[in-house]
C-alpha cells in the first residue's frame, strides 16, 4: 500500500514587484510517499528553494503561496496558523537549507544545539541526548564527531556546516527531510554516505524525501522520482532513471548534454544551453524555455503554454514538440 | 619562472597553539601558482582548502611558513594590501559573503569607484556587462542579495571578483550551487578569460569531473596535508595515494558506471 | 503569517500604532498647544488661584493663578525638543564609539571600551546634580549633560552588534576588495546596524524625557518662568497634600510620553525581529 505523506497540486510562489505580482513558482504539482524519494533539479534561480520553502510555510520576505491544494498526512497546509505550522516544522517535516548557517545558532557551540533538539523531540537525559548527539553527527560523515561537540559553527568548513545541519535534521526524527542542496560542499566519498544513510532511513523508517540538487549522476544514486524546474516551472517529472535515460525536454537534454564528464577537457568545450534564462514576471504566454529552445515550433510554442505529455510509465513531459511528434503530426 | 604565488610551508593552528583544543587546520603545505596556469585543489571536506586560500589572500594568518608574490616575501600590511590589487578571492559561502543592506548593483560599481577604475559614467555599463557575462540579467543590479537564489548569489560574488581585472583568481566552491548549464558557461568564462588576459585560477572544488575539467595541475588535500600533486591528467588515470582512488571511485555515475547519457537534439 | 500580528507593507503592529498615535497626540498638543488652549501660560491671575480642574482650566490653575494645561502643553514643547536633541547626540555619540570599539586600531578600542565600562556603572544622576551645582543650567548644559548620560548604553548595542558584523565574510570580502575601512563600517557595517539604532531612538527619547523632568524637578535643568515638565511639577511640590493636579497632571504627561516612546520602541523591536527571522530563512 502507497502512504501518500504529501501531495501538493497547482502551488505557486509570488512576490510583489512593480507592475504587480512575479511568479517564482508556477502551479507546481508534486508527491511524495512514505520511503520514497522525490528528486528536484533545474536552472539555477528556478524556484526549487522556494517550493522548499513553501511546503513548510516560510517563504522568504513578502512571498506569498497559494494553490488548490498542499496535503501533508491529512491536514491542509494552506489553512495551518502559526501554532499548527510549529507542530509541523522539524518535527513532521524537517528541513536542510541550502544556506547551511541560517539553521545554526552563531552564538552556541554545535553540541548544545542538537541536544537541544533532541531534547526537544524526545524525553531523555542530557548524557543520553549528548550520545545520541554523537551518533547522528557520526552518521552524518564526521569521522571524528565527539570533537566537534565543544566547537561553534564559525570554527567549522562549509562542507562541515553541511553535515552539522544534516545531523540537526537527522535528530528530529521527521517523517518527511526536505534537503535543500545539502550536499553541495561536500566531497564525494561523504556524499556516499549520506546517500547510503538516507537509504537506510527510508527503507527502515518509512522516511520520505524530497532532495535538491545540481548533479544528475547523484539524482540516479538517490532515486525515485525526478522533477526538472525551468524558470518557475515544471518541465519533466518521472522515475530518475526514466527520465536520465529518456530526457524529452529540450531543456532536460540540454542539461545533460553541458555536463562534464570524468573525461572531458578543455580541448572539447562544454556546451552550455545558449541563451539566458527569461526573467520572473516576463515569462509570456509561451512555453518558458521557447526563447532558448532548439526545436520550438513557431506560432504554437510561443503562444500556449504546454501540458503534460506522457512519455512513459509516471513519466511526463510539458512540451508542445514532443507532444507534436508522438502525434506523428503537424498542426 | 618565478611562481605569481607561492605559498611556502604553511602551517595553521586554530586557537592557542599549545592548548588541547587547538585544531591543526595545516601542516606544512606548500602550494605555488605560475602565470597563466589553473590549478585545482581537492580534498575532504575539512582538509583547509579554504583555510589555505585565505591565507594566501590574507585574511587570516599563518601560524608558520610564508607566502610570496613574485619572488618578494609578503610581510607588511601593505604588501598585503598591493597584493590584493592583483588577487582576488570568491568566498565559499554566498550567503554571507555579500553585504546584506546593498544592492548588486552597487557592490559590483564599489570595487571600481574605490580604485578608480573607470570614469563614473562608464560603471554601470561595466556591471550590466558583468553581470550578463556570469549568466544574470543586467536588471539583478537592483536586487538585494536576500532576492536571490543560492547560485545567482554565488555569481555575484564571482562578478564583483572580477571587476577589478585581477591577475591570480582564487575560487573556493563557486560552481557547487549551480545547474550544469550555468556552470558549464562559468567554467567557460574563466577558460576564456585565461585565453584572453592569461590570468592563473586556483580552482577549489570537490567535483572531480570540474578540476579534470578546467585544471592544468592539482593538489589533493587530506587532513590538513598535501598528499598528491602534479598534472590532472596523470593523477586521474594513475592515483598514488589512496584518498585520491577512493575519490575517483566514489564520483556519483562512476559508482555505478551510469555514464551520461549522450543524447542528440534533432531539430 | 498575519497570527504575529504584524500588518500591511510596512509590517506595523499594534504597539507601533498606538504608541504612535499617542506620542503623535503629544506632539500635536505641544507644538500646536493653541489648539489645545487658548490660555497664557505665563499669564497669571492672582484671582483664581490653585483651583481645581474645571472646564474653564481642564488641568486646574497653578499657586500664582496661570493655567496649568497651558503650561503643560506648551513645557512639553520644550522637554520635548530638549530630549529630541539630547537623544540624537547620544544616539550620535554612541554609534561612533560603539563603532570605534570594534573597527579602531588596538589601543583605541580597549580605552573606548573601558570608558564605556565606567560609564554605564556611573550614577549618572549623580553626576548631572553634581555638574549643575558646578555651572550655571542652562538648555546647552542640560543636553551636554543628556549626551553625557545616554551615549554609553547605545554604544554598548552598537559595539555588540557590530561584534557580530565584523566577523562575517562580507567584511573580509570588502577588504578582498581594498575597500577603506571607514567606508565598509560606514556603507556595509552600519546599515545592518541600523534598525536597531532606530528602536534605540524610541528608548532613549523616553529616557531622555524622564532625565529633563528630574532634573528640573531638581531645580537643575530649565529655569522658571519658563515652562517644562519638571519644572511645573517642581512648582506643585509644595502643594501635593492640597492641590494633587499640580503634580499629577504633569507627570501623567511624563509618564503617556515615555510610555508612548516605549511602546514605538517594543513595536519596532518585534518588527525588526520579525523581518530579520523572514530575512534569514532566505
Ligand atoms: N525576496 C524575493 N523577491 C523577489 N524574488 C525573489 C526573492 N527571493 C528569490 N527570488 C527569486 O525567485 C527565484 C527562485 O529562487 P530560488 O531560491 O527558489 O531558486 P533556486 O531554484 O533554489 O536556485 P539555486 O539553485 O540557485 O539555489 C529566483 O529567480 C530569485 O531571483
Ligand atoms: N576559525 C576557526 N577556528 C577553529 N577551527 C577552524 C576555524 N576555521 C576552520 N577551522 C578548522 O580547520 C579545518 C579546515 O577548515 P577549512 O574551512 O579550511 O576546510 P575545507 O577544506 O575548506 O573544507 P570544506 O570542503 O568543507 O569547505 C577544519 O577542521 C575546521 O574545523
Ligand atoms: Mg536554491
Ligand atoms: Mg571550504
Amino acid at each position: 500500500m502507497v502512504d501518500r505523506v504529501l501531495n501538493v497540486e497547482d502551488m505557486s510562489v509570488k512576490y510583489p514587484g512593480r507592475g504587480g505580482l512575479i511568479t517564482v513558482v508556477d502551479q507546481v504539482s508534486l508527491s511524495v510517499d512514505a520511503g520514497k524519494s522525490l528528486v528536484i533539479a533545474g536552472e539555477s534561480g528556478s524556484g526549487k528553494s522556494m517550493i522548499c520553502q513553501a511546503l513548510l510555510g516560510i517563504v522568504p520576505g513578502a512571498g506569498q503561496v497559494s494553490g488548490t491544494r498542499m496535503d501533508w498526512r491529512g491536514k491542509n497546509l494552506l489553512e495551518l496558523d502559526e501554532a499548527g505550522w510549529r507542530s509541523v516544522r522539524g518535527s513532521e517535516i524537517a528541513m536542510v537549507f541550502q544556506d547551511p548557517t541560517a539553521a545554526l545558532n552563531p552564538l552556541i557551540t554545535v553540541g548544545s544545539q542538537i541536544i537541544d533538539v533532541i531534547r526537544t523531540h524526545r524525553r531523555c537525559s542530557r548524557s543520553e541526548a549528548k550520545n545520541r548527539a554523537i551518533e547522528s553527527l557520526e552518521l552524518a560523515g564526521f569521522s571524528e564527531p565527539a570533537q566537534q561537540l565543544r566547537r561553534y559553527p564559525s570554527e567549522l568548513s562549509g562542507g562541515m556546516r553541511q553535515r552539522v545541519a544534516i545531523a540537526l535534521a537527522l535528530c528530529c526524527e521527521p517523517s518527511l527531510i526536505i534537503a535543500d542542496e545539502a550536499t553541495s560542499n561536500l566531497d564525494v566519498s561523504i556524499q556516499a554516505k549520506i546517500v547510503t544513510l538516507l537509504h537506510e532511513l527510508k527503507d527502515k523508517l518509512g522516511l520520505a524525501l524530497i532532495f535538491v540538487t545540481h548533479d544528475l549522476g547523484l539524482a540516479s544514486e538517490i532515486g525515485g522520482d525526478l522533477l526538472v524546474m525551468y524558470a518557475g516551472s515544471m518541465v519533466e517529472y518521472g522515475p530518475v532513471q526514466s527520465v536520465l535515460d529518456n530526457p524529452s525536454h529540450p531543456y532536460t537534454i540540454g542539461l545533460l548534454q553541458s555536463a562534464p564528464t570524468l573525461h572531458s577537457t578543455r580541448d572539447n568545450p562544454l556546451k552550455p544551453i545558449p541563451g539566458q534564462p527569461p526573467r520572473p514576471g516576463t515569462i509570456g504566454t509561451g512555453a518558458p524555455f521557447v526563447e532558448r529552445c532548439p526545436v520550438a515550433v513557431q506560432g504554437v510554442c510561443d503562444r500556449k503554454r504546454p501540458t503534460w505529455t506522457r512519455v512513459g510509465a509516471g513519466h511526463q513531459v510539458a512540451c508542445h514538440r514532443f507532444a507534436l511528434d508522438k502525434e506523428g503530426g503537424s498542426l | 619562472m618565478t611562481p605569481i604565488i607561492d605559498a611556502k610551508n604553511i602551517t595553521k593552528v586554530f586557537g592557542a597553539s599549545r592548548s588541547p583544543h587547538a585544531a591543526r587546520a595545516l601542516n606544512d603545505v606548500s602550494v605555488d601558482v605560475y602565470p597563466g596556469e589553473t590549478v585545482g585543489v581537492v580534498g575532504e571536506s575539512g582538509s583547509g582548502k579554504t583555510t589555505l586560500a585565505r591565507i594566501m589572500i590574507g585574511i587570516e594568518s599563518a601560524t608558520k611558513g610564508q607566502v610570496y608574490k613574485d619572488g618578494h616575501l609578503l610581510e607588511s600590511r601593505v604588501d598585503w594590501r598591493n597584493l590584493r590589487l592583483n588577487v582576488q578571492y570568491v568566498f565559499q559561502d554566498p550567503f554571507t559573503a555579500l553585504c546584506p543592506t546593498m544592492r548588486i548593483g552597487a557592490a559590483l560599481a564599489e570595487p571600481l569607484s574605490v580604485h578608480k577604475k573607470c570614469p563614473a559614467s562608464e560603471r554601470l555599463g561595466r556591471v550590466s556587462e558583468m553581470l550578463k557575462k556570469v549568466g544574470l540579467h543586467p536588471d539583478m543590479a537592483r536586487r538585494l542579495p536576500v532576492q536571490l537564489s543560492g547560485g545567482q548569489r554565488q555569481r555575484v560574488s564571482l562578478a564583483r571578483a572580477l571587476m577589478l581585472e585581477p591577475s591570480v583568481l582564487i575560487c573556493d566552491e563557486i560552481v557547487s550551487g549551480l545547474d550544469v548549464s550555468v556552470q558549464a558557461q562559468v567554467l567557460q568564462l574563466l577558460v576564456d578569460l585565461q585565453k584572453d588576459l592569461g590570468i592563473s585560477i586556483v580552482f577549489i572544488s570537490h567535483d572531480l569531473r570540474v578540476i579534470r575539467y578546467l585544471c592544468d595541475r592539482v593538489y589533493v588535500m587530506y587532513k590538513g596535508e598535501v598528499v598528491e600533486q602534479g598534472k590532472t591528467g596523470p593523477i586521474f588515470e594513475n592515483p598514488s595515494h589512496q584518498y585520491t582512488k577512493n575519490l575517483l571511485a566514489s564520483i556519483p555515475g562512476a559508482r555505478h558506471d551510469k555514464s551520461t547519457p549522450v543524447v542528440q537534439v534533432t531539430s | 503569517m498575519t497570527s504575529t500580528g504584524i500588518t500591511g507593507r510596512l509590517y506595523l503592529n499594534p504597539l507601533i500604532i498606538l504608541g504612535g498615535l499617542l506620542f503623535a497626540f503629544i506632539v500635536l498638543s505641544s507644538f500646536q498647544a493653541q489648539l489645545l488652549t487658548q490660555a497664557d501660560p505665563l499669564g497669571t491671575d492672582l484671582g483664581a488661584i490653585r483651583q481645581a480642574p474645571s472646564l474653564e482650566h481642564p488641568f486646574g490653575t497653578d499657586g500664582v493663578g496661570r493655567d496649568v494645561l497651558a503650561r503643560v502643553a506648551h513645557g512639553g514643547r520644550l522637554s520635548l525638543q530638549i530630549a529630541g536633541v539630547g537623544m540624537i547626540g547620544s544616539l550620535l555619540v554612541g554609534s561612533i564609539t560603539g563603532l570605534l570599539a570594534v573597527f579602531a586600531p588596538k589601543p583605541v578600542r580597549w580605552s573606548v571600551e573601558r570608558a564605556i565600562d565606567i560609564q554605564l556603572a556611573f550614577p549618572y544622576v549623580l553626576m548631572a546634580i553634581a555638574i549643575t551645582s558646578a555651572v550655571r543650567p542652562s538648555t546647552i548644559v542640560l543636553i551636554l549633560l543628556m549626551i553625557l548620560a545616554g551615549w554609553a548604553a547605545s554604544a554598548r548595542v552598537v559595539r555588540s552588534i557590530a561584534l557580530q558584523e565584523r566577523g562575517k565574510d562580507y567584511v573580509k570580502a570588502a577588504a578582498v576588495l581594498g575597500i577603506p575601512k571607514l567606508r565598509v563600517v560606514l556603507l556595509h557595517v552600519f546599515p545592518t546596524v541600523w534598525p536597531s539604532v532606530v528602536v534605540l531612538a524610541a528608548m532613549q527619547m523616553a529616557a531622555m524625557i524622564v532625565f529633563e523632568a528630574t532634573l528640573s524637578f531638581l531645580g537643575m535643568g530649565i529655569q522658571p518662568p519658563t515652562p517644562s515638565w519638571g519644572g511645573i511639577m517642581l512648582d506643585g511640590k509644595n502643594y501635593i497634600t492640597s492641590s494633587w493636579w499640580l503634580t499629577t497632571l504633569p507627570g501623567l504627561a511624563i509618564l503617556v510620553t515615555s510610555l508612548s516612546l516605549i511602546l514605538i520602541g517594543e513595536g519596532l523591536q518585534k518588527r525588526s525581529l520579525f523581518l530579520r527571522s523572514r530575512e534569514s530563512d532566505s
